[in-house]
């Protein structure tokens, strides 16, 4: 299960990062969402999301491997072994791991996909592998 | 306490530099709601009557509402008040965006900013750090080059307001620009930011809101949500916003056109929400929290000028910058529109200066020779774009223009007092009221001069019959009570008011963030309370009876329409008159149009009462007693 | 005969006495006429109608509609 994102479809509304919080930190504060929307203007004139992409560079970097994929492909942060150091803020291609003062461990996606249903203009859209043609299946392919 | 206010208070004296940090007063808050209400309360204990505002004895206020920030559809806002230099009276304006959100994410309810400051400056606001800096590399740059050049050396992630040259030289309509196109336009809030030599207001905030009840509200939303996506008047206002309105306007005889000379533009093709779309739309931008999207971020694209982006043109600046001025190109309309954001003009006071300049024009009232050797025609761009440049840097004749068509019109003479559109000093919005009565009443009582926004009534006008002034008056205090609401909360009206969302879905969400248990009746009751202490500051001000400054331009009755579905249509003096007998009494004013005391004391303001009475200007008791409730809803005839 | 299906929200949808769903009337009219004469047609006085829209597009009253499109129709709002 990822997230796609068309970046033309945005309006900058922040619905996604009101609601990734609230959902996950119990909090009305954008601050704490795990994704993030960039605002270009005047030039080109246009917002652009960006969502975690499943990579695994936080994982990779942490030195206290404290990030570990799930069945879902979703990286997980154990707050037990997160130390806050900040190694995979900066490793993230797409930074879209973030600290706030209020959490003594990162912020990393965990696919709850609370910002694609609530996204209206279909900018942030959940999006699943499409499965194996029955054929391919049956031949183990 | 957790009742969606951040809970710090800002009082920054510019002279000084001291800032001071204060809890927020809930009580505050609690009777005047946030927004406007808090801007009404705080300007009429603390400004004194005759001080000029422009002066140092002006405060200005930036008050989110309580709703601001909350998660909450169309959350957005954030209000800008002060005494308005346009006006002479109480002025608040609010604007849509994200800097409200920010401001309660940064802990900040509101911030009194007090006195003068000796050199330019800027506040910078990143949670608990609040600082007063040098502004002297910023001032004098246009409002959308500055807010690119302060996100450059501050950051992208803040949230920042600025004024342009034109308020900088204190051209009395400037505006307050956010987020690279949206305003707080009217009655001069940009004015009064510049005159305290402060040029802009940059914002960050990671903390949270704390509300009441968040499971509850989050339920709550997201049903409206859901709701409202399937609504079948989402998809168009996400398309277009409120420039489709333009063509209705056209088609029903209440598009000003020519400065409001007649009502029907036969070039409304050219500049409509169509052409918008399709011309000139780059994206869909929204403000925080709503998906209804009505933000037109767009390019105006004309051979031999550079290429531009702006938000806009919504519907007022559609007509007021368009049919109002004879445009015949959306590119123009929406370049006007740029370049008025840009220098820092209210777009709608900025539409209706011009065209009272091109009347006076046409007219030979004015000439070349005063227009420094160059013409002032309709639909001209390059005729305006000149003409602005001397209004924003009040050159020549452009200092006339830079008060406002009512003093321009003053200085003129020569019957242009006729035609110069405003009421009490501020410029009409987008509708001719000559066929509308309900609307032309709206224009004569708003408490900030000829605005649409405490009132709009042209359907209804429609509906109860457009010659007749029958019952409108307890309509007009109705909705004077109703839609100011919105911007005491800090949420947008468009959202909640054409999404078939309830009043009391608005009230259940307002406890839900407060926990105080509000019930419509109170809220009603406050924006009365708001309503009337207005007006009483406003009659302290200017030292006569209310009715003397009620009246719309003489054009209003004197020149019936010309052309259009609308012609030879037009109100008579009388109907004016009967009108404002009748607002005066649905209101429980004396017909002098001064608040009574027993009105005043009923709504809690008995020191309002006491005041008027000091200089007499309270209003005789009226026989029989005021009206138990003052306005009346309307119920549609034809529904 | 065509069916053409009128949506509306608020006091119109009242009005409009929706039977397909929350906000949708069908309405059975010979082709060819317009929308203003289809708002007669059903006792909807075309003033209370802002604007028509369909298919993407802004209309009018004077627009003819086809077998099966969807019109919403939108009250008069007061623009911002």
């Amino acid at each position: 299960m990822r997230i796609k994102v068309d970046g033309s479809k945005c309006t900058g509304c922040r619905l996604c990062l009101q609601i990734c919080a609230i959902e996950n930190h119990q909090d009305i504060n954008p601050k704490k969402a795990a994704l993030r929307i960039e605002a270009r203007f005047p030039d080109p004139g246009r917002y652009q999301p960006y969502v975690c992409t499943q990579c695994g560079k936080c994982a990779e970097v942490c030195p206290e491997k404290a990030i570990h994929r799930n069945d879902m492909g979703a990286y997980v942060v154990d707050p037990a072994l997160c130390t806050n150091c900040g190694v995979c803020v900066e490793a993230c291609p797409v930074r879209v791991v973030f600290q706030h003062r209020d959490l003594d461990r990162v912020i990393v996606c965990n696919f709850c996909m609370k910002c694609t249903e609530l996204c209206n203009t279909g900018a942030i859209v959940k999006w699943e592998r499409p499965a194996k043609p029955a054929a391919a299946r049956e031949a183990g392919v | 306490m957790a009742n969606g206010l951040a809970g710090t208070t800002l009082r920054i004296n510019l002279k000084t530099g001291a800032i001071r940090r204060l809890p927020t007063d809930e009580t505050l808050f609690r009777r005047w709601q946030g927004g406007r209400g808090v801007v009404a309360k705080l300007i009429y204990d603390e400004v004194p009557r005759d001080a000029d505002p422009l002066g140092p004895k002006n405060i200005f206020i930036i008050c989110a509402g309580i709703m601001s920030g909350a998660f909450i559809p169309a959350g957005s806002k954030v209000g800008f008040g002060s005494v308005s230099p346009l006006t002479n009276g109480p002025g608040d304006s609010n604007m849509g965006g994200h800097l409200g959100p920010a401001l309660k994410f940064a802990g900040y309810d509101l911030i009194v900013f007090e006195d003068i400051s000796p050199r330019p400056v800027y506040l910078v606001i990143d949670d608990d750090k609040v600082e007063l800096r040098d502004a002297s590399k910023y001032w004098g740059m246009r409002s959308l080059a500055c807010e690119k050049a302060l996100k450059e050396d501050l950051g992208q992630d803040f949230e920042m307001a600025t004024i342009g040259p034109a308020a900088e030289n204190g051209i009395l309509f400037s505006c307050i620009t956010h987020d690279f196109g949206r305003q707080a336009g009217r009655t001069g809030q940009g004015t009064v930011m510049g005159s305290k030599k402060l040029k802009a207001i940059c914002v960050r905030g990671s903390k949270s809101l704390p509300v009441h009840d968040l499971p509850g509200l989050k339920r709550q939303v997201t049903d409206i949500m859901l709701r409202t996506q399937k609504h079948p008047n989402m998809e168009p206002w996400q398309k277009y916003g409120t420039a489709f309105f333009i063509q209705w306007s056209n088609q029903n005889a209440v598009l000003p056109a020519y400065n409001f000379q007649t009502t029907f533009y036969e070039d409304t093709s050219k500049i409509d929400g169509d052409q918008l779309v399709e011309k000139c739309l780059i994206t869909h931008k929204a403000c925080f929290g709503c998906w209804m999207n009505c933000g037109k971020y767009t390019r105006a694209v004309i051979p031999g000028k550079p290429e531009v982006h702006l938000e806009g043109p919504e519907y007022e600046t559609g007509a007021l910058c368009g049919s109002n001025l004879g445009m015949k190109d959306i590119n123009h309309v929406a370049y006007l529109n740029w370049l008025l954001d840009d220098l820092g003009l209210d777009s709608m006071s900025g539409g209706g200066v011009i065209a009272f300049a091109m009347e006076c024009f046409e007219r030979g009232l004015i000439t070349e020779a005063d227009l420094e050797g160059r013409p002032l025609r309709w639909g001209s761009v390059d005729d305006v774009e000149h003409f602005l440049e001397m209004v924003a840097s009040r050159r020549g004749i452009g200092e006339w223009f830079a008060q406002g068509t009512k003093r321009a019109a003053q200085k003129i003479g020569r019957g242009s007092e006729k035609f110069a559109m405003q009421v009490k000093g501020q410029e009409m919005s987008g509708y001719d009221g000559r066929w509308a009565p309900g609307m032309l009443l709206s224009y004569m009582t708003a408490d900030i001069g000829a605005h649409h926004n405490r009132s709009w009534t042209i359907t209804v006008d429609m509906a109860e019959g457009r010659e007749s002034v029958e019952g409108r008056a307890k309509i007009v205090v109705y909705l004077q009570h109703i839609r100011p609401l919105f911007d005491t909360w800090c949420i947008c009206r468009l959202f909640w008011g054409e999404l078939d969302i309830t009043p009391e879905e608005i009230v259940e969400s307002l406890n839900r963030i407060t926990g105080w248990g509000v019930g419509a009746e109170e809220v009603l009751r406050t924006s009365e309370m708001i309503w009337n202490l207005n007006r009483c500051h406003y009659l302290e001000r200017n030292r006569a009876d209310g009715r003397t400054f009620d009246y719309p331009p003489a054009r209003s009755w004197e020149d019936k329409i010309p052309s259009g579905p609308g012609k030879g249509k037009g109100l008579s003096r009388e109907q004016v008159e009967q009108m404002l007998d009748e607002y005066y009494a649905a209101r429980g004013w004396d017909r002098r149009g001064n608040p009574t005391r027993e009105v005043l004391e009923d709504l809690g303001l008995k020191d309002a009462a006491d005041n008027l009475e000091k200089i007499g200007l309270l209003g005789e008791p009226i026989p029989g007693g005021i009206p138990r409730v003052r306005g009346e809803k309307y119920k549609p005839k034809a529904f | 005969m065509i069916n053409v299906f009128l949506k509306a929200g608020s006091e119109l949808r009242l009005k409009l006495k929706p039977d397909v769903d929350y906000y949708t009337r069908r309405v059975e009219t010979e082709g060819g006429k317009t929308l203003r004469e289809i708002l007669r047609q059903i006792g909807l006085d075309p003033a209370f109608v802002a604007f028509a829209y369909s298919e993407g597009k802004l209309r009018n009253l004077d627009y003819i509609p086809q077998d099966g499109q969807n019109i919403t129709l939108q009250p008069p709002v007061s623009g911002g």
